[in-house]
């Protein structure tokens, strides 16, 4: 591998660590923070990814060598944003029946069904998008900046496509920190009593089931302009596993280790097997990569549930109350009717105190 | 001590009927509770009472009958608006959030319907920090009163089976309610926590609220409730006090086949 092969190789894999990670984040909000186990994930990034190329792609003519529909030409950002919504409404949609109150084995199956449909539809009416060809000569953008031909371009590309990694991680994590995402695990947990407690769930659930395709919109757009293609293949439902498999190891409802998650996942042994030398027939080494992220699936929930960086756990101190006196429990509430008045001068000094 | 009939009714269930399919589960009944009063539900396994409750929460949609309560019909309205009119309950296998620790358990029923709201979580972010600091500090009396500041920060599916059923019912007294619905409020709880519970049961009623309980355990009953009802086969059979109840001949075959 020459030097300038392994510098564009770099720069492909940051691209893809940075769309897989965006991707883990949309549904980690939704499978690790609200219990949705969202297995058509991976349709809400082809909808952003497909809804990106045609925009740019301009009109079809008889010289297009492929079949799409609406094909526009809008600046790029704007095809971003197109990407985005395209995701969020086409979540919408399906959220309309799917975030139903139901059983999750129930959703999980019928989200599954969704993602095997929506893919052969797409395959068999080759008018949207061109079928498993699927639509090529996705023109790089920001050309008139940086040369789209080099490896500089690549690098251009991954930084802005890290930059709105940042800016979404800031975005989940204060959504997830918020009194929002609170009541979205609160529902997570225990739904019938999370709606007992005056919380609206089938909203709840519409909310961040939205808030995730947006999420997933974004990532197929951005990944769309890297790769200037994107058919069939690309969406498989097994990426959707790779996605929650990464949640798993990583951290479930913890973006931080999600990062980690799919560093693991997405780069270690889906990206890495591609450098090792081929053996046995040709695609062993491909289908050898879902069993091992099958059987890292089974690992994470066999050994560690919680994932490597499990989520964290909120303290009443963040609420302004007095640290704790770390005693232990049972010699603490054989104290407690003592207490009572000492807990009281406690919080009246609760401001003070929680700055210490 | 209150008398049935001291005070308007604040829960009004009237003829009400849930069916599954062909087998209806609760028959035709008609019950009331007034503010301050705890209102036992008995009956054998499967009289109907669970469905009752659920029914009168809001979990179950009856299939005919009215359910008033403070006088407005609250018959088709779904659980979280039944909450946001002050109704909050408790269920037969406790229901804690798991994964939140027992402060965040509260938090979520105090902030209650602003804590699902999205426009409160960033918009009104400013009107809600007040919410939250209010309900912080009404959480910090409970977690006092039910003695359970040391395992604030625990997560709740950590805790023993009669701290779950705490945190269920400091839970429903952040909210602060007029009907609070107990499912078999002291099953699986240890005995020094049963007495605690049941005293509290007997406070929250004192402070004005309405209890409906389903219990099996007949001694709780006795040292709970006001008023017995009595369930068999989907239908009231039997009310009155504790004491009446138990000496009707109906109960006894009920009880006794």
């Amino acid at each position: 591998m020459s030097f300038s092969s392994l510098d564009f190789y770099l720069a492909t894999v940051v691209v893809i660590f940075g769309v897989d990670v965006l991707s883990a984040w949309g549904l980690n909000l939704q499978y690790g923070y609200a219990g949705i186990p969202n297995f058509s994930f991976i349709v809400f990034q082809a909808a952003g990814a497909y809804t990106a190329a045609i925009l740019t792609l301009g009109p079809m003519t008889a010289t297009s060598g492929q079949t799409y529909v609406a094909g526009t030409h809008v600046p790029f950002p704007v095809a971003l944003l197109a990407a985005m919504a395209a995701g969020a409404a086409l979540s919408a949609v399906i959220g309309v029946f799917a975030m139903k109150r139901m059983r999750a084995d129930y959703q999980a199956a019928i989200l599954l069904i969704l993602a095997l449909i929506l893919n052969q539809f797409i395959v068999t009416d080759t008018s949207l998008f061109n079928g498993t060809s699927g639509l090529a000569n996705v023109s790089r953008p920001l050309g008139s900046l940086v040369n789209p031909s080099t490896t500089g371009w690549q690098w251009a590309y991954a930084a802005l496509v890290w930059a709105i990694c940042a800016v979404v991680l800031f975005a989940v994590q204060r959504l997830s920190r918020s009194s929002w995402g609170r009541a979205l695990r609160a529902q997570r947990d225990h739904d019938a009593a999370a709606a007992a407690l005056g919380c609206n769930v089938v909203a709840l659930k519409m909310q961040v089931f939205v808030i995730g395709g947006a999420i997933a919109g974004l990532s197929g757009g951005l990944l769309v302009f890297y790769l200037q293609a994107f058919n069939t293949a690309s969406w498989g439902y097994e990426e959707t596993l790779a996605i929650f498999v990464s949640i798993l190891i990583g951290g479930v409802a913890n973006n931080w280790g999600v990062i980690l998650g799919t560093f693991l996942v997405q780069i270690v042994f889906v990206e890495v097997p591609n450098l090792l030398p081929q053996f046995g027939y040709i695609g062993l080494v491909d289908a050898l990569e879902w069993v091992v992220i099958g059987l890292l699936w089974m690992a994470a929930i066999a050994l560690r549930p919680q994932g490597v960086i499990p989520e964290r756990r909120v303290r009443a101190e963040r609420f302004g109350l007095p640290a704790l006196r770390r005693a232990p429990p049972v010699a603490a509430a054989a104290a407690a009717p003592g207490q009572q008045g000492a807990h009281e001068e406690r919080l009246g000094a609760a401001g003070g105190a929680s700055r210490r | 001590m209150l008398a049935p009939g001291d005070l308007r009714p604040l829960v009004e269930v009237e003829d009400l009927v849930v069916s599954y399919g062909a087998v209806r589960a609760v028959d035709g009944v008609t019950i009331s509770v007034a503010p301050g009063e705890v209102l036992g539900i008995v009956g054998p396994n499967g009289a109907g009472k669970s469905s009752l409750l659920a029914a009168v929460g809001g979990q179950l949609r009856p299939t005919s009958g009215r359910i008033r309560l403070d006088g407005v019909d609250v018959t088709k309205l779904s659980p979280h608006r039944r909450a946001r009119r002050g109704v909050v309950r408790t269920f037969q296998d406790t229901s804690e959030f798991g994964r939140l620790t027992v402060f965040e358990n509260l938090l979520v029923a105090g902030l209650g319907m602003h804590g699902a709201s999205l426009y409160a979580a960033t918009v009104g972010a400013r009107a809600q920090a007040r919410r939250t600091a209010t309900a912080a500090a009404r959480a910090a009396e409970l977690l006092a009163r039910f003695e359970l500041e040391p395992m604030r920060d625990t997560y709740a599916m950590e805790l023993s089976g009669g701290q779950r059923r705490l945190v269920e019912v400091m839970r429903g007294l952040m909210r602060e309610p007029k009907l609070m619905l107990l499912d078999e409020p002291t099953v699986g709880v240890a005995p020094h926590l049963s007495e605690q519970l049941r005293r509290e049961y007997r406070r929250i009623a004192a402070s004005g609220v309405a209890v409906l309980m389903i219990e099996h355990v007949l001694e709780v009953v006795e040292e709970v409730s006001d008023r017995v009802v009595v369930m068999d086969n989907g239908s009231v059979i039997a009310e009155g006090t504790y004491d009446e109840v138990m000496q009707s001949q109906a109960v006894r075959e009920a009880y006794l086949g």
